[in-house]
């Protein structure tokens, strides 16, 4: 009975209140302040309502075309990102025989390196001109794969989706890896005796096991492409023109602005997407978990 | 056991506590700096305790080496230590803002000046030091301190050759030559020109766009031309009676601009190409034209010995046919902040910059420093230059400093044009999104014409 109880309230108080002062009541006044026309240029706060999230959603205004590359961006790294993971994890797992620790360090590296280093590097590296990628490229003859990587507006935001992609395909693997490890072998033994082949192990065996790992993944994935800031920066400062304006580089520039109230909403806005998805995602993945 | 159970519980319990606890003693507020209403006589012979060190943040390409150099002999007169903060300019007013809109801006910032941005730009009256006090105030050239003055208060020291420096097209002579080209004074003939040398595979123009300011010049910087076709149209926009979408002359700018990159006028990379290499491309001598300062041969033989200053001539843009000298007596100018616990130290800095031996040091080290706007200094434009302005009597001023709100938003206005020349956007879309970004701004500004 004495090893069930739980612990007393007084352990949690602290680390409660710190995350109410810090997280929990600003994140709510910044939802109310949404409705207000907060500016630096003003020492009055005023009640506007819905007019900052009309702003957002009026045909004139850009910011439909900021959701969209968001959502873009969510799309294509998740699905990158969680087919690459899996791909190497699985290969680590089984395939290679030697030197898995040397492999699994070299992929997770990229993932430990500062943001804004790696994206002013790749800057330089993806210059059209004088960047690495094209020199060598055309050095090889291969001239008309010598694209304008970051200028050009049909395929800037893939180039920034592929260099997010090369930095965090590690950190995912990492998380299946383990996954995969968690599965025990007599599973795959017992298929082989019953003459199952490599797809069948994979769709009947790992993929139903790995579903916990993949959830964890695929939310951790969401959540992080919803907020990305610091590579858009960098790489192309949401250009060329706004090609590749994100939602928090919008918020960014409404901050920088002095135009808080929109920022705010802008903010709010974020804040219901990313709910709603975790929410979503979670849920979907559980069913699919619980009817195999 | 028991008694192991609770000691351990109750260490926890303190040592949450204890953590909660140091994270919130973090939280002391810190004591906010009064600003002072203008800043004290430095004493005669000043010998400070500790080492003051003043934090300067500026755009790339507003600092010169020169004057990082008599900072270093600032340093070893007065011990005060200059800490230069150089931003990429794409990135500088973003968070130059962001600094002075957190109430944490730096000892000394720069800026352009120019009535409009020192209001809605950088709100000077609340954030920077009124200097009208100081000795180089009153023998500032009146043009130049009147672009940094608000309400009859001088905010900010102007150390750059607004009014010698003027954005014109630079073109290699001999390049010119060798296809029997001559100076044109209509687009027709600038467009011909630019395509025989396409045709003959030389690069007409550079125009750095990757840096999101340059390729905004030939925009505002045609402020004279439109004021000759439509006289007292920058008067009439600035009471809001006018707008830059009915322009006809604006609109052709814009349409003349968008023709020449779709007809690879500005060269393949034109996107990615940079400001910082300019003096690169011209010394190459693959690139024909490039619109840049009066003074930028100088700079071209400066960093390339071999490419001599006399190799290029100058014409102006000739867009909508424009044939009148642009002039702007704005420029970057440095400002104290106001929330500094260092004023004295920074305008005993100021003081020191505008002495006269330390202004000649800066003309005769920077290559496009050609002048100050101070007496007691000697400008060393070159025969052609002060040939060149000697020619062209007929000046008006530029429509970044004419009209208001408009220089604040130049960087918008760069993005509007990338958009406009990938397609994005049509010209009459920037226009469009210039006026209303004007109207944004002048509400937030409270500025009673617009009502």
């Amino acid at each position: 009975m004495k090893l069930q109880s739980k612990y007393p309230l007084s352990f949690v108080l602290g680390a409660l209140v710190l995350y109410l002062v810090f997280f929990i009541i600003p994140g709510i006044s910044g939802i109310v302040y949404s409705f207000t026309d907060w500016s630096s240029y003003r020492t009055e706060v005023n009640f506007v309502g819905l007019d900052n999230f009309r702003t957002i959603f009026s045909s004139g205004e850009r910011y439909l075309d900021y959701i969209s590359n968001t959502l873009v961006f969510v799309l294509v790294t998740v699905v990158l990102k969680t087919v690459f993971a899996l791909a190497l994890a699985l290969l680590l797992n089984d395939a290679v025989k030697h030197l898995t620790h040397f492999y699994r360090t070299m992929i997770y590296l990229p993932a430990v390196l500062p943001m804004l280093a790696v994206a002013l590097i790749f800057r330089s590296i993806l210059n059209p001109a004088t960047g690495l990628l094209n020199v060598l490229l055309r050095g090889v003859g291969l001239d008309f794969l010598a694209l304008k990587w970051l200028v050009d507006p049909n395929i800037a935001l893939f180039s920034v989706i592929g260099v997010d992609t090369w930095k965090g395909v590690g950190y995912i693997m990492v998380i299946l890896l383990a996954g995969l490890q968690a599965i025990p072998k007599e599973y795959y033994e017992a298929a082989a005796v019953d003459g199952a082949g490599a797809l069948a192990k994979f769709g009947h065996i790992t993929w139903p096991l790995l579903t916990p790992a993949l959830i964890v993944v695929t939310v951790l994935n969401v959540l992080y492409a919803l907020r990305v800031f610091d590579i858009v920066y960098v790489l192309t400062n949401g250009g060329p023109g706004y090609a590749t304006e994100v939602l928090f580089t919008a918020i960014f520039k409404a901050f920088g602005q002095g135009r808080y109230g929109l920022g705010t909403a802008i903010s709010s806005i974020l804040f219901v997407v990313m709910s709603g998805t975790g929410y979503f995602v979670i849920r979907l993945m559980e069913r699919e978990s619980v009817s195999e | 056991m028991k008694g192991q159970k609770l000691s351990r519980r109750d260490f926890l319990r303190l040592s949450a506590l204890g953590a909660a606890g140091a994270a919130l003693a973090g939280c002391r507020p810190t004591p906010t700096p009064t600003p002072s209403a203008a800043p004290t006589q430095a004493p005669a012979a000043p010998a400070p305790a500790e080492k003051v060190t003043l934090t300067y943040l500026v755009s790339q390409g507003w600092l010169f080496d020169a004057e990082q150099e008599l900072g270093q002999k600032f340093e070893e007169q007065t011990g005060i230590h200059i800490d230069y903060q150089v931003v990429p300019s794409d990135q500088y007013f973003n968070l130059l803002k962001t600094k002075l809109n957190a109430g944490e801006g730096p000892d000394i910032f720069g800026g352009q000046s120019g009535v409009t941005d020192l209001i809605v730009q950088y709100n000077v009256e609340k954030n920077a030091v009124d200097l009208s006090a100081e000795p180089w105030a009153k023998l500032e050239d009146p043009l130049v301190s009147a672009q940094s003055t608000v309400n009859g208060k001088i905010y900010g020291l102007t150390l750059w050759a607004t009014t010698a420096t003027t954005w014109v097209i630079n073109y290699n002579k001999i390049i010119f030559q060798e296809y029997n080209l001559s100076e044109p004074e209509t687009y027709a003939d600038f467009e011909a020109l630019c395509q025989k040398l396409l045709d003959n595979g030389i690069q007409p123009i550079y125009e750095p766009i990757s840096d999101g300011w340059h390729h905004v010049l030939w925009f505002p910087e045609l402020g004279p031309r439109y004021e000759e076709v439509t006289p007292g149209l920058a008067d009439q926009l600035n009471a809001n009676k006018a707008k830059f979408a009915d322009n006809p002359t604006m609109l052709t700018v814009l349409t003349q601009l968008k023709e020449m990159y779709d007809l690879g006028f500005f060269g393949e990379n034109a996107l990615s190409d940079a400001q910082a290499d300019a003096t690169k491309a011209m010394a190459s001598g693959e690139v024909a034209m490039t619109l840049q300062n009066l003074t930028f041969s100088q700079q071209v033989e400066n960093d390339y010995p071999d490419m001599k200053a006399d190799t290029f001539g100058q014409f102006m843009m000739p867009l909508a046919d424009n044939q009148v000298l642009n002039i702007n007596p704005a420029g970057p100018t440095k400002f104290i902040y106001s929330g500094s616990p260092h004023i004295a130290e920074a305008a005993q800095y100021f003081n020191f910059l505008t002495q006269p031996e330390n202004m000649q040091y800066l003309i005769d080290h920077t290559p496009t420093m050609q002048t100050l706007p101070f007496p007691g200094v000697k400008s060393k434009l070159l025969p052609n230059q002060q040939a060149f302005l000697d020619a062209h009597p007929e000046r008006g001023t530029v429509y970044q400093t004419a009209v208001n709100y408009v220089n604040p938003q130049w960087m918008d206005i760069g993005k509007d044009l990338t958009a406009m020349f990938t397609g994005a956007m049509t010209p009459e879309d920037v226009l469009a999104s210039i006026d209303s970004r004007r109207a944004e701004l002048a509400t937030a500004a409270q500025d009673p014409a617009w009502d």
